[in-house]
């Protein structure tokens, strides 16, 4: 308040009325002023710790990241209705780290011919012509400093379902899995519920007939799958 | 208190809602905006990495092709039979030149399904999904898959079947990118059980087996 106010109204407090001295006396309602501040102060921490684990939880920061694509490529007509196997156009992804991301040429295997004229493959058209790669999105993008190797993951028999979650309903991609050290290790460190038969890799809609952790347990000792849990590992 | 201290307090406590408010909204909804990254840490390094744009080469791509007329090591694929299907009077191989087996068999199912039956068909008639599409569509520029079970592709030598894996024919384009020397093979075979199983009649099947087909 400006301080002009005081000789005027000194505190505006109603039970002082009589009070005409040119000095300030604080208000009634400030007795509680202390107290007030204080539960404040204990409010805005909680608030702000809130707010801080929020951020940095995965499930507001990692999950549900859907970027728009260049292309409105859709996996659910391809993956879902069409079926066609996620091989067909990721296929280094049993041999090699990485599972690309197919070239053009991939998609021109049917699309030279099959809705030639459509505006929403234009940019594919022209990638095609021009040898300019489309500039895709990356969805799923690990730290730099963490090594994952997609072909070892898919020939111990992990699905793509696993991690990536029901690609086949997806009209745009969409991170479902956190990404984050926790959940690998979670993995690591019990993968009987995510083994599968090589075969089903790529199943998105398989499940065992029984309970997924015994199956996976009698494939682990099959195949003498044991997932390391060392630090170098992934950190190499 | 007065009132313009209220105020301000009713204002604070408002404008606190909309972080929280924007918290829900990403708890909840798709995200169109990457993580943001408060700690850097090394997340993301400066190099360059698979499948990434480059600006330093004309081209713009970090991953780049083999300079024409080089070969890596181990990559000559000087074997015309094993690599392109022809014998040295450059006719195409009758025969397929690796040992085909149950394992091999298996393995070019498994591969045809990946990489030919979205067209062929899983029975290899020339009617897969792909094509149901095409014709649902009434594509005028889709030509209907060959079926691989008929007599016409029989006749074919193996090493035709394999050239056609590698190099497309007609509107079918080349699948050397998708599918490896090893599988073509493979997938030949596949195709040639598809055609023995197509054309079998009952005397195929052997005796101790024709009762599972109510035969």
């Amino acid at each position: 308040m400006a301080p002009d106010n005081h000789a005027h109204d000194p505190g505006q407090s109603p039970g002082n009325g009589s009070d005409h001295h040119d000095r300030f006396v604080f208000p009634k309602w400030t007795n509680r002023l202390r107290e007030a501040v204080a539960l404040a102060a204990l409010g805005g921490v909680v608030y702000l710790v809130v707010l801080v684990a929020g951020v940095f939880a995965p499930k507001n920061s990692a999950i549900g990241y859907a970027p728009e694509q260049p292309v409105a490529y859709s996996h659910s007509l391809h993956a879902g209705e069409l079926g066609i196997d996620c091989r067909y156009c990721h296929v280094t992804v049993e041999t090699s780290a990485r599972a690309n991301v197919p070239p053009t040429a991939t998609c021109m295997n049917c699309h030279k011919t099959i809705r030639t004229t459509s505006p929403k493959l234009a940019l594919v058209r022209q990638s095609a012509e021009t040898g300019q790669p489309i500039h895709w999105v990356r969805v799923h993008d690990l730290p730099d400093f963490v090594y994952f190797n997609h072909a070892g993951h898919v020939q111990s028999g992990v699905g793509c379902v696993s991690c990536h979650g029901r690609v086949d309903r997806m009209e745009v991609v969409e991170q479902v899995a956190p990404l984050t050290m926790s959940w690998c290790l979670g993995c690591h460190r019990n993968p009987d519920p995510n083994l599968r038969p090589r075969e089903f890799v790529t199943a998105m809609e398989w499940a065992p007939e029984g309970d997924a952790a015994v199956l996976g347990a009698k494939l682990r000792a099959e195949r003498k799958i044991a997932p390391s849990t060392d630090c170098a590992t992934c950190h190499r | 208190m007065p009132r313009p201290i209220l105020y301000v307090l009713l204002v604070l406590v408002a404008l606190s809602l909309i972080p929280m408010g924007l918290l829900y909204r990403s708890h909840h909804q798709a995200k169109s905006q990457p993580r943001i990254q408060v700690v850097y840490d090394m997340d993301q390094q400066f190099y360059y990495k698979a499948q990434t744009e480059n600006p330093f080469f004309p081209d713009g791509v970090s991953m780049h092709k083999p300079p024409t007329g080089t070969v890596a090591r181990g990559m000559l694929a000087a074997d015309d039979t094993y690599f392109r299907g022809v014998a040295h009077d450059t006719t195409f191989v009758q025969d397929i030149p690796v040992k085909v087996d149950r394992q091999m068999l298996e393995r070019g199912q498994q591969r045809f399904n990946i990489y030919c039956a979205p067209c062929h068909g899983g029975s290899g008639n020339g009617n897969g999904i792909v094509n149901a599409r095409a014709q649902a569509l009434a594509e005028g520029t889709w030509t209907p898959p060959t079926d691989l079970t008929s007599q016409a592709v029989i006749d074919r030598p193996s090493g035709h079947i394999y050239n056609t894996i590698s190099k497309g024919i007609r509107n079918m384009p080349s699948y050397a990118a998708q599918i490896a020397p090893e599988d073509r093979w493979a997938v030949t075979a596949y195709v040639r059980a598809l055609q023995l199983s197509r054309n079998a009649t009952i005397n195929d099947v052997p005796a101790a087996n024709r009762a599972a087909l109510g035969r």
